[in-house]
């Protein structure tokens, strides 16, 4: 008696396998990615040296890290537009810190990641209790902090920073880029927090269906403000790493960025209703986009071409993401 | 087939009905989806003038049958015919049934919520002058459209501010407006008071009279026996039909689950201990005022009311997701102060919502997720992270427990059928180990033999030395599960019964807001 219950819990617990479909649907962005880097490698003996793979790498990280970011303010349900900012003002402001008022190095990583959390907190706080739409109150953010640090600066770059911090942005240990290592030891805390903690399923949870997760007892208002100072934090760190490879602050690193982040979040599978995603997807769409981004700048494509040709990329994702639902 | 002979009899005898030109005619239609056998060899007729009730449990293939006269889906066999004519089933589509005068109302709402009554009868078919609409024209046929149904809705503000009843209501407009010869409503009353289902009723006879054939789709027998005749669906296959008036409720219970239910209702718990959940004078403005409960251990307590009585927010705000300004809520005899649902379900508390779709459970997830979701903190692997495989073990012990029919616990939620959601959401409660069950409306949209189920899982719960707090519409139900019945009146308690005066009349005079003693 007790063995058959044990078997049927067996079975009963047993993840059933999903049809070939939804299997190619779900891994189609790593079969495409392992598709493109093969083609690319065959065609074009640039791209497949290993000086030229480990550049793609370290050039996918940071922005990787900023999409990890605001896959959390997605998976939720929501959008931060404000990361564009965030990134210009850790930028300008760390280097004002280091530079200008001679801080030590780590005192200024300190104060610009406690600023960016700060604003993660107003635009978790705005959405939570002043009900205001995420996408207007991190727009409304954007363009306060844009305003901030012009305030600030002037628009003008502030350089030498020591050389030492540039490590953190370009260097190798061994024959990975540093930064690599960071995405990596990164995504995998992330992944961890989020497949097996039940935070991490909070954020699962509330993306799903915010009133039920809140009548089952989910502090709904807490994760959602999280996820806002998870987004802006990462967003923080990738900022830094930017910095550190130019070794000078300047506002208008982010400028362009928020597309690319968007893209990846996308590419890697993560639902804009909230809800479905998996970190592996970001790295996995951070990679795609960077190989795409790499090969056109080997084959010297403009950069406006550039933009175009991701423009089409988001828009296909998104339209066979919207045309292959099944209910 | 000879029931449907004997109807045919019975029926010449009948002024309006027209059995030589049934508007429907459906013979040995199957249909199949992969894996299940939704409709197997199902005869349907449907003639003019008829209200026909069609009934069974979920998937019994009740609205796949009324998606095969729509059009909506294929069937694999069989012969349909329109007003005698044969239909090709290979090209018939919803726009050729349509053009045959066939419309059906959904129990989801297809209005536009921000448009006006008006504007919603009328989409499509606007009428204009020049470039523009005119409206005036509208407002006059509008208004004719009213009176024919008898009816008075606002058409001139957004229906999102209607009463759902009063939005049924414009969808029957527009069925008349295009002139529909058969009517398909299709769970249409799950979610109405009585006196709306009377109304609908009306509506019904009027457009009969008209000569239009209605079928009519749902879980509440006793508006099957408002029908004028029904047919029974068991799995998919046709069980029988008749004259609703021939029949009585336990025959058609019996045809519809295919066993017979000796007892309805288990024996009321009687076996108490102590007092678990104590609220005095709890008030929130513009829902409830001055509300007095209690519910001891292996106690139901009913809370009866109509729409905008304020039941809902009642529970709500026991779990600290409605705001009260005043008044006291003692659990196990100490008093707490709830803000939020967080600290509600630490103290024991949890909530069965009455719209279980959008409250209840999350879509997205499993069932394994969705049962252990109030529980997560249970299952850590050093105090850290979750122990997903535990978590797979009580989610499993739990729900075998409700006889949950799944086939595996990652299997998603979102396509079991109501009964089996439900039992999900009760079971999260269980595996939480929560003392006090708040329940809103547990067995709305779920069909007859799932809601015995949930009757039976109630008093088990009672038997555990659980406190439920339940909330129906139905009288019935109130009666045959609580030991105490709470009856609301526009936000005010009006009445506590119990034993002897626990009946029907004494319930419906409080509902209604009306004093015994005056009344007699």
């Amino acid at each position: 008696m007790k063995m058959n219950l044990i078997n049927e819990f067996r079975t009963k617990s047993k993840r059933y396998s999903r049809s070939g479909e939804s299997f190619l649907k779900d891994w189609m962005i790593l079969i495409l990615f392992v598709v493109l880097v093969v083609i690319f490698s065959v065609t074009s003996s640039t791209f497949r040296t290993t000086r030229n793979l480990m550049n793609v790498l370290r050039q996918a990280s940071f922005i990787a890290i900023i999409a990890m970011g605001e896959f959390f303010v997605i998976l939720i349900g929501n959008m931060d537009m404000s990361l564009s900012s965030i990134i210009g003002m850790v930028s300008i402001f760390f280097a004002g810190f280091a530079v200008t008022m001679g801080l030590p190095l780590w005192v200024a990583v300190i104060l610009v990641m406690v600023m960016s959390a700060i604003v993660g907190v107003i635009n978790g706080v705005l959405v939570v209790y002043g009900k205001v739409n995420s996408f207007i109150a991190t727009l409304v953010t954007m363009n306060i902090i844009k305003g901030i640090y012009y305030i600030y600066s002037g628009g003008l770059p502030i350089s030498g920073l020591p050389e030492s911090f540039n490590f953190f942005g370009a260097g190798y240990v061994g024959l990975v880029p540093f930064p690599v290592i960071l995405m990596v030891v990164i995504a995998l805390l992330l992944y961890v927090m989020t497949q097996h903690t039940s935070l991490g399923r909070s954020f699962y949870a509330v993306g799903g269906n915010m009133e039920a997760s809140k009548l089952s007892g989910i502090n709904v208002k807490f994760v959602v403000i999280l996820a806002f100072v998870l987004c802006s934090v990462l967003t923080a760190i990738g900022a830094l790493g930017i910095t550190a490879k130019t070794l000078s602050g300047n506002v208008t690193l982010g400028e362009n960025l928020l597309f690319d982040v968007m893209t990846i979040v996308v590419l890697g599978g993560t639902s804009l209703t909230g809800g479905r995603g998996r970190i592996y997807g970001v790295i996995i769409g951070a990679l795609f986009l960077q190989v795409i981004s790499n090969m056109m700048v080997l084959m010297s494509i403009s950069t406006f071409w550039q933009w175009v040709v991701k423009g089409i990329i988001l828009l296909s994702v998104v339209l066979i993401d919207a045309n292959t639902k099944k209910d | 087939m000879d029931t449907i002979n004997a109807i045919k009899k019975n029926i010449s005898q009948e002024q309006i009905r027209d059995e030589e030109h049934p508007l429907i005619e459906l013979k040995k239609c199957t249909m199949a989806f992969p894996g299940v056998k939704a409709l197997d060899d199902v005869s349907f007729t449907l003639l003019p003038g008829e209200s026909h009730g069609l009934v069974g449990e979920n998937g019994a293939g009740k609205s796949t049958l009324a998606k095969c006269i729509t059009g909506e889906n294929r069937m694999a066999s069989g012969e349909l015919y329109i007003d005698g004519k044969q239909i090709k089933l290979s090209s018939y589509s919803i726009r050729e049934s349509q053009a045959h005068g066939i419309a059906i109302v959904h129990q989801e709402f297809q209005l536009m919520s921000e448009m006006t009554g008006i504007e919603n009868i009328f989409v499509g078919h606007y009428k204009s002058k020049g470039p523009f609409i005119d409206w005036k024209a509208l407002h006059k046929r509008a208004a004719e459209l009213m009176e024919f149904i008898q009816s008075d809705v606002n058409l001139n503000i957004p229906v999102k501010l209607l009463r759902t009843a009063d939005r049924q209501i414009i969808q029957f407009a527009k069925a008349v407006l295009n002139e529909s010869k058969v009517l398909i409503l299709d769970e249409l009353t799950a979610v109405l008071q009585e006196k709306d289902i009377e109304n609908i009723f009306r509506i019904i006879g009027i457009l009969k009279e008209k000569g239009m054939g209605i079928i009519y789709i749902s879980h509440r027998l006793d508006e099957i026996f408002s029908c004028d005749t029904y047919t029974v669906l068991c799995d998919g296959k046709y069980i029988n039909s008749g004259y609703a008036k021939d029949i009585d409720k336990p025959q058609l219970i019996k045809m519809i689950i295919g066993r017979e239910l000796n007892q309805v209702y288990p024996p009321i718990n009687q076996n108490f201990g102590e007092k678990l959940l104590e609220v005095k004078g709890l008030t929130a403005p513009n829902a409830f005022r001055d509300i007095n409960l209690q519910v001891r251990r292996g106690e139901v307590i009913g809370i009866a009311g109509l729409l905008g009585a304020g039941k809902t927010e009642l529970v709500h705000a026991i779990l600290g997701n409605h705001k009260v300004t005043s008044g006291q809520i003692f659990v196990g005899g100490k008093e707490v102060k709830i803000k939020s649902p967080e600290q509600a379900i630490k103290l024991g508390i949890g909530l069965v919502p009455d719209d279980r779709r959008m409250l209840g459970l999350n879509m997205l997830f499993d069932i394994k997720d969705n049962t252990t979701l109030p529980s997560m903190s249970r299952f850590k692997k050093w105090k850290v992270f979750q122990d997903h495989k535990a978590e797979a073990k009580a989610a499993y012990e739990y729900n075998e427990r409700m006889d949950l029919a799944y086939y595996s616990l990652w299997q998603n939620v979102k396509k079991l059928s109501g009964g089996n959601q439900q039992k999900i959401v009760i079971a999260k409660w269980m595996l939480r180990n929560s003392d006090i069950f708040l329940m809103d409306e547990p067995t709305r949209g779920i069909d007859v033999g799932a809601k015995f189920e949930i009757y039976t899982l109630i008093n088990d719960l009672t038997k555990q030395g659980k406190a439920v707090v339940l909330v129906s519409p139905e009288l019935e139900e109130l009666i045959g599960l609580c030991n105490r019945v709470y009856i609301m009146f526009e936000g005010a308690l009006m009445d506590i019964v119990e034993g002897e005066r626990k009946t029907q009349g004494v319930i419906i005079n409080s509902l209604l807001g009306i004093n015994e003693d005056e009344s007699n």
